[in-house]
């Protein structure tokens, strides 16, 4: 067993931002540079599925590879939905087509070819459920949906429900305006390439891009679709209680100029004490699951049944997804 | 129902978090609350500040419900007649063309017909009326322009006004129904007209003198068909550039782009917006502009514009203009003021309206005498080799620091521009602004909010504060509509009398 810091030798580059919290969700910011030579992420286009269970991307770079990331999610009109099974690599300037994906959607048919689509990471529950190496593989384009039920069940108005339908959750007015609002009570910072995402202070997802403008495009679909849903989800199923950071205590006779060092005091302390949560992760197995051109992907097993994808080029890390 | 002006400022271009379908459900909700509950304040509130899309909508709602003139007590208490409305979809029409944005006035007008937002087309006398009293009721130089400049919109409006049967007759030299429908508000209009449905009876030397532009126009287009790029150069500085580009398009004609762009008719504004477009295509230099007859939003643009593309040209003078207007703009009368601006990344505004909040926020400063400025989050860009730059949207959002450091300013008047959303970490400002004010210190708290919120608390803005309420302000113009606004619900019945009292002669009525 190996702290991830051990491991991945490229986290002890990273700096930590600013913390931003709101309500149950923190979010600490990592800020670096990893150097990779991967395409920008606005290289990479998906195209379509072929058939159910399969979603097809193309690079657009005419030097680099791309990475999809780690269970990206598309849903669309008059087309089943689809979610990625794990990240995925794209060499530059090809198309690559991924037939071990999942269909998110249960009833309904059609195929994507090139209609307008909204993307999202999948829940972090609905991400545990395929990390097993079996789950990921599989070519069934229904793998997911008994858990995509369970999932759904776990919300009042939905707890009867008996189709897989993920857009159910997505589509619901009142999530969806509590899911902008996730996405609008964090803010991308200068320089940033990840984020350790905790609730209620506890880590539930450790995300490194290969760059600022990767984490830029990125950010929302993990706070929103990823994060966000699974913390709605959590509220409201009752396990995780409602609670917030408490602000510090000023007595009415402190001076302004001392407010100002007890607020920053208290910012500096929390963004201490996130530091120890990073050591806490604990990889315990690593399996490669895709090699291609000159990268790798292994899928990481944390202690306490979380994992997620480990992306190297060259050998050198240059994208992590864990959720914990 | 909780109201403020940002129901008169909204515009369906989103904000960094929101889609501009989600924030029009939201906004059209409240119009149709405010329409039920009072129809002579809702029509009497357009005449104050606003964006031109509000207005737009808001007269196609009043036109497409017409008055319950069965009781007529919609507007008897109020002493004002049939004309009323009309009178003030009139004044709005006019007041936004002489805005500088005659194109959103057209849009105004076609939103009535049924070619522009999703809005049901409206079919009535007043309609009818309205459309063509705008477009003809004007002298022969103004209607020469319009008619050129937005050819195929006013086409779509005048079948929609007179209606397919008519105009086929009106085209066909039926004299009386010309002057009964069109002939009343200009009776030297029947050339616009066949010109704008390129009917073959037109005579160019009976247009000639009366219609110059159209005139060139119908020679700018037989230079065009018969391939003569001589002849269309020295016709194209007579007109429109857009024009000019259309029929080099169109006809594929070889005219390097620069020469259009460096001789054809542009306002200072076009000048502006098309700097890059001018370089782009090859200009050595750009349009001259009077920059300091330009709004100061509109400066603020250009300038990030230039930075951010790394463009040094013209800076020295943009900077110039914008502490001329600086000085020119009335100024609110708070004492001691200290403002603090949000720099953080969501008030980059949304892909449709890029940096709108910040652009906002940094034309609003012109409406205080402020002592002090903190900025809060942003980062640096500069032009290379160059001492310009200009601060970027980026970051965070720890308001509470700007608020420590505007109370260590003594100020008295606290402004806050900012989008409402607060991370680093939430509810920080809201437990700094509790502590100083049950603490003593004495300041006015004003919230400035340059973006539409679909899911504020009250109204239409964010509040960074427990029982805030954020003035909307999306356009630096506005400040005082909302000002007006915040009166209102309480006394409904004095803002009706102050705005009736205002534009007496304008609306009619005793």
């Amino acid at each position: 067993m190996t702290s991830i810091l051990d491991s991945l030798n490229f986290i002890n580059r990273l700096k930590m931002g600013e913390v931003q919290s709101d309500h149950e969700m923190t979010v600490v910011p990592l800020i670096g540079e990893l150097r990779s030579n991967i395409a920008p992420p606005e290289s990479l286009e998906f195209t379509r599925t072929t058939s159910y269970g399969s979603m097809e991307f193309k690079n657009t770079s005419r030097e680099e590879p791309a990475i999809i990331p780690a269970n990206m999610m598309v849903r669309g009109k008059a087309a089943q939905d689809h979610a990625m099974s794990g990240s995925g690599v794209v060499l530059a300037a090809s198309d690559r087509l991924f037939d071990n994906a999942c269909c998110v959607e249960s009833s309904q048919g059609g195929h994507f070819h090139g209609q307008a689509v909204e993307t999202d990471v999948l829940p972090v529950d609905l991400r545990k459920a395929l990390l097993p190496v079996s789950a990921r593989n599989k070519r069934e384009f229904g793998k997911l949906w008994p858990s995509i039920k369970t999932w759904l069940r776990k919300f009042k108005n939905f707890s009867t429900v008996s189709r897989a339908h993920l857009r159910d959750f997505f589509d619901d007015k009142d999530y969806k305006e509590a899911l902008e609002d996730f996405a609008a009570a964090f803010e991308p910072v200068d320089g940033q390439i990840g984020a350790l995402i905790l609730f209620n202070g506890v880590p539930v997802g450790l995300e490194i891009m290969p760059s600022a403008q990767h984490w830029e495009a990125y950010w929302k679909w993990l706070i929103r679709g990823c994060y966000g849903s699974q913390l709605i989800q959590l509220r409201e199923s009752g396990d995780l209680e409602r609670s917030t950071l408490v602000l510090p205590n000023i007595s009415n006779d402190t001076p302004a100029e001392e407010v100002k060092n007890i607020m920053e005091q208290f910012v500096h302390n929390i963004r201490m004490s996130m530091a120890p949560m990073l050591e806490q992760i604990q990889i315990s197995k690593a399996t490669e699951v895709d090699s291609i051109g000159n990268i790798t992907t292994q899928l990481l097993t944390t202690e306490g049944g979380g994992g997620g994808d480990l992306i190297t080029q060259n050998n050198e890390p240059v994208y992590l997804s864990i959720v914990l | 129902m909780i109201l403020d002006s940002g129901i008169l400022q909204f515009i369906p271009k989103g904000a960094y978090y929101e889609g501009k379908d989600e924030q029009f459900a939201n906004v059209k909700d409240t119009w149709d609350r405010l329409l039920a509950y009072d129809r002579v304040l809702f029509a009497l509130l357009t005449l104050l500040n606003g964006s031109g899309f509000s207005k737009g909508m808001i007269s196609h709602m009043l036109l497409s419900n017409p008055i319950d003139n069965g009781t007529g007590t919609d507007l008897i208490p109020a002493g004002l007649d049939d004309e009323f409305e009309k009178n003030v979809i009139m004044y709005n029409l006019h007041k936004i063309a002489s805005e500088d944005s005659m194109p959103r006035a057209i849009k105004n007008l076609l939103i009535l017909a049924g070619s522009d937002s999703n809005a049901k087309r409206v079919n009535n006398s007043k309609t009818r009326k309205i459309i063509l009293e705008f477009i003809f009721n004007r002298d022969n130089r103004e209607l020469d322009a319009l008619a050129v400049n937005y050819k195929s919109k006013l086409a779509k409006l005048v079948r929609h006004a007179v209606g397919k049967q008519d105009i086929y007759k009106i085209l066909n030299n039926n004299k009386k129904l010309f002057t009964k429908l069109i002939g009343r508000y200009n009776r030297h209009a029947l050339p616009v007209v066949l010109f704008l449905f390129n009917h073959g009876g037109l005579q160019k030397d009976k247009v000639q003198g009366y219609f110059p532009l159209i005139d060139a126009y119908l020679d700018l287009k037989q230079a065009s068909i018969m391939g003569n790029p001589t002849a269309f150069k020295r016709i194209m500085k007579k007109l429109p550039w857009r024009t000019v580009i259309g029929f080099r398009n169109t006809y594929k004609l070889d005219i390097d782009k620069a020469e259009i762009l460096g001789t054809s008719k542009m306002s200072d504004k076009d000048k502006m917006q098309t700097q890059t477009a001018q370089k782009r295509a090859g200009a050595k230099t750009v349009r001259k502009v009077n920059y300091e007859r330009q709004d100061i939003y509109d400066l603020w643009k250009l300038l990030y514009n230039k930075v951010l593309n790394n463009d040094a040209s013209e800076l020295d003078k943009i900077r110039e203009a914008i502490d001329t207007n600086h000085e020119k703009i009335e100024k609110m009368e708070f004492e001691d003021v200290a403002i603090v601006i949000d720099f953080s990344h969501s008030m980059r505004g949304s892909k449709e309206r890029p940096l709108h909040p910040i652009l906002t926020a940094l034309s609003l400063l012109s409406c205080f005498n402020f002592k002090t400025i903190h900025t809060v989050g942003g980062k640096d860009a500069i032009v290379e080799n160059t001492p310009y730059g200009a601060t970027v949207p980026s970051g965070s959002s720890p308001l509470w620091r700007g608020l420590i450091d505007a109370v260590l300013s003594n100020a008295k008047t606290i402004v806050v521009i900012s989008d409402g959303y607060e991370n680093a970490v939430s509810g920080m400002f809201n437990h700094v602004y509790q502590h100083f004010k049950e603490s003593g210190h004495v300041f006015d708290l004003l919230e400035i909010n340059p973006v539409y919120s679909a899911d504020a608390k009250g109204g239409t803005a964010r509040s960074l504060v427990e029982g805030g309420t954020p003035l909307p302000v999306t356009n630096y113009k506005h400040l005082e509509t909302e000002f007006i606004f915040r009166k209102m619900l309480d006394h409904t019945e004095m803002v009706k009398h102050l705005l009736l009292s205002r534009y007496q002669k304008l609306i009619g009525g005793r």
